[in-house]
């Protein structure tokens, strides 16, 4: 009997799962490693997106590529493009990882190991999320180079809401999981779709000012925008005009339950289109 | 009588094979429509990024400012006509890369390579494919991002912007070659790419002239053909004037990276292929 219940005992509880959790991140970060070239050329992406985009909105400026930004622009876009890496590790992550695992046969496989599945999908964040926080640094550094002095307030407000917002993100990131499951192959095009309008209706890039009127109200229907809109407005010292969609007591009382709910919520919707996929046997199928 | 020696198919069987690989790849694509969606999607929305900044930023003096900087006051036109190319482009480039890496994690791509049919007849369809695909929803993203913007697609040297589009699609056939190069031998390519494809985006110019580079860069961006390609759209619809101060000219130059680009590419993707070939095989990823 009791060698029945040792394996049980060794595979469930707090110890358990951390020792899922650091073994899955472990193989992350060795397949990562395996790869140098890929683990260098996504430091020189980002750089390369930050400069294009910087340039971008220098050709606004009368003095051109030698005059830089206003604080406040370079605020804007550089609290904006760190959140909206964050964000994208976040959101898509997880639901890339088990397409992966599904077009590689590997997913299938994983199922049938005792381990905890919940380690196994949050490992797979954790390690993109220290590697996106170094490239943050970086693309910060840059962008603020190009484009003048970055203004930093609020620092501990500041990671608040962008924890919350990751938490909220990352239970986003598990429906898009689910959604993965039951669309396969044309999740990945849904989520372009989500990211891009995202892009637009978020507006990570720039003032929620410079959308038409009727997609502000689209914005303030949509708690990821409140994050967006705190997180930059708090960071900047709440200038003249920020946060711009609501008060922040307002704006933090949406992160804040949209940090604690939407993970429950996530996961309960990954578990259930997991369930349908086991019962009907299309775990593996993309 | 001439007899066909069996295993050396004649031109026309590498026609009807490179077509029937394009086909292929059509029919594919026909089943996610959604992706095409996208592709029409994404550079409106990514031109919606600095044109939305620069109004918000630049206020009452964004055209003039853009204008002292660019050389054109129409800045949604330079921005959405920056956008459309390098979606088109790097679209061709990312899909020829995309074919071998999915032969290659889904295990066939050593099939394929075991089948009569030569690599160069595969290639060759899938890049016929690549260019199709990437040059309409590029075309039908400027017409509709026109319309979402309030301006006239139609405005400007339309013909002329069409014949340096169509200038550029051999030679981007031929770069999508070197594309595929770096997934055979680099295998776990998908950074590298996507790196790729922002170098492409800086050196022609996306949302910026190539001439507030420094001169070192300048001139390696002369050397890559999207940059002729997407000045020369530009200066047909927005006179933002031609590198050598004619159209003929620039057309000229493309016409040169019309038979220097494919050889290259070819060159390249061979050399690799039979590296890959003699050592590990294609077979490994």
């Amino acid at each position: 009997m009791t060698s029945q219940t040792l394996p049980q005992r060794l595979l469930t509880g707090p110890a358990a799962f951390l020792s899922t959790l650091a073994a899955m991140a472990q193989k992350e970060i060795m397949i990562m490693l395996r790869y140098p070239v890929e683990f260098v050329a996504s430091f020189g992406q980002v750089f390369l997106i930050v400069v294009v985009l910087t340039l971008a909105g220098l050709m606004f400026s009368p003095e051109g590529v030698g005059g830089g930004g206003s604080t406040e622009t370079t605020g804007l876009v550089v609290y904006g493009f760190i959140l909206f890496m964050f964000l994208s590790d976040t959101l898509w992550t997880i639901g890339y990882n088990v397409h992966r695992d599904q077009k590689q046969g590997t997913l299938e496989v994983l199922y049938l190991s005792p381990a905890s599945k919940f380690a196994n999908l949050v490992s797979r964040i954790v390690v993109t999320l220290v590697w996106t926080g170094l490239m943050c640094v970086m693309a910060a550094f840059v962008m603020s180079g190009m484009l003048g002095a970055l203004p930093l307030h609020n620092l501990a407000l500041g990671l608040f809401v962008l924890v919350m917002a990751l938490s909220g993100t990352f239970g986003v990131g598990f429906a898009f999981a689910a959604l993965t499951l039951r669309l396969k192959e044309t999740a990945q095009t849904v989520a372009n779709l989500f990211q891009f309008a995202f892009m637009v209706v978020c507006a990570p890039f720039f003032p929620f000012a410079a959308l038409p009127e009727f997609m502000q109200w689209v914005a303030r229907a949509i708690p990821l925008a409140y994050g967006v809109d705190a997180f930059r407005s708090t960071l900047m010292g709440f200038p003249a005009g920020f946060p711009e969609l609501a008060p922040i007591e307002m704006e933090l009382a949406v992160v804040t339950v949209f940090g604690l709910v939407m993970p429950i919520l996530g996961y309960w919707l990954y578990r259930r289109e997991e369930d349908v996929a086991r019962r009907k046997g299309t775990l593996s199928e993309y | 009588m001439t007899t066909t020696l069996p295993g050396r198919p004649t031109l026309s069987q590498n026609l009807s094979a490179a077509l029937a690989e394009a086909q292929l790849r059509f029919t594919n694509i026909s089943r996610y429509p959604g992706q095409l969606l996208t592709n029409i999607v994404i550079p409106i929305v990514f031109a919606a990024m600095p044109i939305l900044l620069g109004r918000a930023t630049g206020g009452a003096s964004a055209e003039a400012n853009f204008a002292a900087n660019t050389g054109s006051g129409n800045f949604v036109g330079y921005l959405l006509i920056g956008s459309c190319v390098f979606q088109f482009v790097s679209s061709t480039f990312f899909l020829v890369a995309n074919w071998l890496r999915f032969e290659q994690e889904t295990g066939t791509l050593e099939a394929v390579y075991l089948t009569p049919t030569s690599s160069a007849t595969l290639l060759g369809g899938v890049v016929l494919y690549s260019t199709v695909r990437s040059l309409l929803p590029a075309l039908i993203a400027y017409v509709v991002g026109c319309l979402v913007f309030g301006l006239n697609p139609l405005d400007g040297n339309l013909a002329l912007a069409l014949v340096f589009i169509a200038a550029g699609l051999i030679p981007l056939a031929g770069m999508s070659m070197l594309f595929g190069a770096v997934v055979l031998r680099v295998k776990e390519a998908n950074a590298l790419l996507n790196l790729m494809q922002w170098v492409v985006s800086f050196l022609m110019g996306i949302f910026f002239p190539v001439a507030v580079m420094p001169p070192l860069l300048q001139f390696v961006a002369w050397l890559f053909p999207p940059t002729w390609m997407t000045n020369g759209v530009r200066s047909a619809l927005l006179g933002v004037g031609y590198f050598f101060g004619a159209w003929y000219l620039d057309l000229a130059v493309l016409w040169v990276f019309m038979f220097l680009a494919p050889l290259l590419g070819w060159w390249v993707f061979r050399r690799t292929e039979q590296g890959i070939q003699r050592n590990e095989g294609v077979g490994q990823f």
